[in-house]
């Protein structure tokens, strides 16, 4: 009997933690490849449709993972990402996606190992979650999967 | 006098005076307990203008609609304070002009009397909106809301996946709302589609999930999706919880000025962050 | 001699149908945030026999919101392709109204019009209609001014009429499909003198649908003001339109990514903005008084001219669960009183 292999997608910040992922790497640090890492401008690029559409995809966890306040590298593209998080985190706890499986994070370009033990943690959280049976009887009632 | 005969009489005034091109009121429906929008553009017309609880609907949406602005000109409108919230936010993201709206405002004092609410335009109404925000919300709701929240994810998932499996996807409640004024909805994206269109448990749940995000501490409460929806789904909980949400995070009311800056389009320092690792 | 169906043995009809693979759907209660429509009924007393109308009409049926209609997958050198075609379940539908029966009848024209509709036939062929005449309505009933009735037979394969006793229902077969069924049901049905039956409702007529229909006709009628006039509290939502039981307007998506996906086939509306926008960005119906003229063209005109019938059954959805209280029936009272 195989182990549940989680389906982790991320959704990250190019200068920060896209950085710090490369530094994770560079620095030979290991962390599990159930993580998907999607690289975009900036969080404040990240719309909750990119988590949504993670979810039709079949993702039992989701990462998002920017600069920490006051280094993003346009300012304030992640001042106004945090404020989408609050009302999207709310939103989806409430109709029930359950929050351990959606985390948040601030890791800059400096933070490989934080990157590393992050992604570590999560993939053991969502393991022992087990798959996102509920989001993965939808998928399947569309044909989808 | 009585509020609907002081109204009558306001009315008639602003469209013989020319002050308005139509006001935008209610008149009676198909059933004794149904009500019509109706707009009036003379002072005769003005004379099919009922107000009594029944008058529920949030009349604020057609503000965004072209055909009502005759070039240059004014338009009234009968408004409930979630009207007056409205207008502010329409507003405060550029959709309408509020110098060139007359307010006919009321509130429902009980179920059936009407409390003509003095004021004509939406600055007059501030200190109104502003007491607004200090008061408890609906219990009924919230008692609602409380009880789902002690369930745990599954059985939340559970209740909201046989609520939305219900959605034909009319997007009444999308039309009904008078903040959804977006010419094209995310929903018709096509390239790439987002939200599954179709009227499967999936789609369902991406177009109700985005529709309350995007209505995230915007979303005034009149509860005309609700009351839309031809299938009985719980729209107001869903915008309760949010409008809590925007409130107990960011001490965001929605509605309470005309240049109030939208809750997702701005930020504070220190907005909260403990959920972030 | 009448034949009889006792309300007390519907539970055995419908467990008898379930021995020859029949399944029955009926109209399912209200309650506990439920919406009454057609489900499958496994007793009798799942069936909700006092409602006047489902809020979903029978066409989710044969036409439902959203349907598969094949499955692709594409790889490098092939292209696989299935088709996805609805499964031949014998069915019965207990309890249709005449207005949704007479619905079903009218679309058959539509979908063999120059093509024919494998997943329309299918499940028609398939589907035995069994039909309860009215003894009650609503304030939007209006089956008598489209020349329908609440006894009316058309569309339906059976038509039951209730017993004024209220122990059961006399049953008359309409169709060949219906005679078939009738005597399928053999001993459950009780032949005796024909009982005394509770009066069916009376609708008044609300407007002279001859009148609108020659109204529509008429060229210049096109460029009216009343088109603007009634349509100007429409929201343009869709929930005129998905509610009608003949309303057949269909969009086709593709779901899933480049490589495996399946095709859809969803409800569309008329009354959405975008119902007509080409490509190219124009729009040919684009205010709202445009696309409400339509629908009332649609409906009383163009429909009629080729299928011979009016595609309205008078069921009064359309205005029972309007936003804004408007539904054809205020458009028709204006043009037809």
């Amino acid at each position: 009997m195989s182990e549940f292999e989680p389906k982790i997608i991320a959704f990250v910040c190019n200068y920060c933690t896209y950085a710090g992922a490369d530094l994770a790497g560079t620095s030979r640090l290991k962390y599990p490849s159930n993580i998907r890492i999607v690289r975009l401008p900036c969080t404040g690029r990240i719309s909750p449709l990119f988590l949504l559409k993670a979810i039709q995809q079949g993702a039992d966890g989701i990462l998002v993972s920017g600069c920490h306040p006051g280094d993003c590298h346009f300012t304030s593209g992640n001042l106004h990402a945090r404020r989408r998080w609050t009302m999207f985190r709310s939103l989806l706890d409430f109709v029930g996606v359950p929050k351990e499986r959606v985390w948040f994070s601030w890791v800059s370009a400096a933070e490989g190992r934080k990157f590393a033990d992050l992604i570590t943690e999560m993939t053991e959280n969502i393991r022992q979650l087990g798959p996102f049976e509920q989001a993965r009887q939808l998928i399947a009632e569309a044909q989808l999967s | 006098m009585t509020a609907l005969e002081n109204f009558k009489k306001r009315a008639k005034e602003l469209l013989a005076g020319g002050h308005v091109d139509v006001v935008i009121g209610y008149r009676l429906g198909t059933t004794a307990e149904l009500r019509r929008t109706v707009f009036v553009r003379s002072a005769e017309a003005a004379d099919q203008l009922v107000l009594d609880g029944h008058c529920r609907e949030n009349l604020a949406g057609y503000l965004t609609r072209p055909e009502v602005w005759d070039g240059e000109g004014v338009v009234a409108i009968f408004v409930q304070p979630a009207g007056i919230r409205t207008i502010n936010i329409l507003a405060a993201e550029g959709q309408i002009d509020p110098q060139r709206i007359t307010l006919l405002a009321f509130e429902l004092a009980g179920s059936e009397a009407i409390k003509e609410l003095p004021g004509s335009s939406v600055d007059d109404f501030a200190g109104l909106i502003e007491n607004l925000k200090s008061q408890p919300a609906e219990t009924d709701l919230a008692a609602e809301i409380e009880k789902l929240e002690s369930l745990s994810p599954q059985q939340r998932f559970e209740f909201w996946q046989e609520q939305f499996s219900k959605c034909i996807r009319c997007y009444a409640c999308r039309q009904a709302c008078p903040m959804c004024y977006c010419r094209r909805c995310i929903v018709e994206q096509n390239q790439p589609q987002w939200i599954c269109a179709s009227a499967h448990d999936l789609g369902n749940f991406e177009w109700n999930i985005v529709r309350a995000f995007h209505l995230a501490g915007r979303c005034i409460e009149c509860g005309n999706c609700e009351r839309a929806c031809p299938v009985n789904i719980p729209l107001m909980l869903l915008n309760r919880r949010l409008a809590r949400e925007a409130l107990e995070a960011f001490d965001h009311f929605a509605g309470i000025r005309p240049d109030q800056p939208p809750a997702l389009a701005s930020f504070k320092q220190d907005d909260p962050q403990h959920f972030i690792l | 001699m009448a034949k009889i169906l006792r309300k007390d043995r519907l539970n055995e009809m419908i467990s008898r149908l379930a021995s020859r693979n029949t399944a029955v759907f009926g109209p399912s209660p209200e309650a506990d945030g439920a919406i009454s429509q057609f489900r499958l009924m496994q007793t009798s007393d799942e069936i909700d026999l006092e409602r006047v109308l489902t809020r979903l009409s029978v066409k989710s049926l044969f036409f439902p919101r959203t349907e598969p209609m094949m499955r692709f997958d594409i790889a490098k050198q092939s292209i696989d392709m299935q088709q996805i075609l609805p499964d031949e379940q014998k069915r019965v539908v207990f309890g249709c109204r005449p207005c949704d029966a007479a619905s079903l009848a009218m679309l058959d024209g539509l979908f063999n019009w120059d093509y024919a509709d494998a997943f329309w036939n299918r499940r028609r062929e398939n589907t035995t209609i069994v039909s309860i005449a009215c003894t009650r309505k609503d304030d939007f009933c209006m089956c008598t001014s489209l020349d329908l009735a609440p006894d009316s037979s058309f569309g339906s394969d059976v038509l039951l009429k209730a017993a004024s006793d209220g122990a059961g229902w006399q049953v008359e077969a309409i169709s060949d499909k219906g005679r078939r069924f009738v005597e399928s049901l053999g001993d459950l049905l009780v032949e005796q003198n024909p009982p005394e039956l509770a009066a069916t409702t009376v609708v008044e007529k609300k407007f002279d649908v001859a009148k609108v229909c020659e109204w529509a006709a008429q060229d210049e009628n096109f460029e009216s003001d009343l088109w603007s006039q009634m349509s100007e509290r429409c929201l343009g939502c869709g929930v005129c339109t998905y509610m009608c039981p003949t309303c057949h307007c269909f969009d086709i998506q593709d779901e899933g990514n480049a490589y495996r996906g399946v095709r859809r086939k969803n409800w569309d509306s008329c009354s959405f903005s975008l119902f007509t926008l080409h490509t190219s960005g124009h729009n040919p119906r684009p205010t709202q008084a445009s696309r409400w003229r339509q629908r009332i063209m649609h409906k009383f005109n163009y429909y009629p001219s080729k299928f011979q019938h009016r595609s309205c059954t008078g069921c009064g959805r359309c205005t029972r669960y309007c936003p804004v209280d408007m539904g054809v029936a205020e458009t028709l009272q204006a043009i037809g009183r």
